[in-house]
């Protein structure tokens, strides 16, 4: 299934993108989608923990089974105000 | 609750925002907070911040606070505006009313509300540096 990945913030640097696609098989999780980020952009390794992870316009936790046309985003700590 | 959020690249104004003001005749508190970009950052002379914004999530998020506001206070209206894009030292890039019946929790709902704004929605900021 193909999941589409929103970066902003200073993530935007570390991947040269704000947009791209991911193929992951059926039933793969959020972490799922994570682990191969990081392979395509190793600079994300470093942001496992400084991550924040939502689907649509909501956050999800890490164990969130994504499903086919999800539109997941990342970004780091927020910093409104 | 009466809520209105604006999430705008648009000056902060103030003075017409004071005039719209409409509230009940048992409302006894207005707290109003101005979040303003101080020139430092992390020791640094700053001229401005940059604002970015998810926009449709940040919104999504503001509304999911304000309904959680609604149910733990007496509030009778929240205002809220927030930047984004480019925001010069000494500018507002925050602006928030909450009208209550009493000055305590005015106080508390308003305090409550810029600190889950500040970990729950999606608005970053970069420094733009150099003296003003």
């Amino acid at each position: 299934m193909l999941v589409t990945v929103c970066f902003y913030s200073y993530f935007k640097d570390l991947t040269g993108c704000a947009r791209t696609t991911e193929e992951l098989t059926c039933g793969s999780t959020l972490e799922d989608l994570f682990r191969a980020l990081v392979v395509r952009f190793p600079k994300l390794g470093a942001m496992r923990k400084a991550s924040l992870m939502a689907v649509g316009v909501d956050y999800q936790s890490r164990t969130y089974i994504l499903r086919e046309g999800d539109e997941v985003s990342l970004f780091p700590p927020v910093q409104g105000g | 609750m009466k809520k209105q959020v604006t999430i705008t690249a648009e000056p902060i104004n103030e003075p017409a925002l004071l005039s719209q003001r409409v509230m009940s005749q048992g409302m006894g508190a207005v707290v109003c907070f101005l979040g303003v970009v101080r020139g430092t950052e992390e020791y640094a002379n700053i001229s401005a911040l940059e604002y970015e914004v998810f926009q449709r999530m940040a919104e999504h998020q503001i509304d999911l606070l304000l309904d959680e506001m609604a149910k733990r206070w007496p509030i009778e209206s929240v205002r809220m505006v927030h930047r984004f894009g480019l925001v010069k030292v000494n500018e507002p890039s925050l602006w928030v009313e909450v009208v209550a019946p009493h000055r305590g929790e005015a106080f508390s709902a308003c305090q409550w509300l810029i600190d889950e704004l500040k970990r729950a929605v999606p608005i970053w900021k970069k420094p733009v540096m150099g003296d003003r």
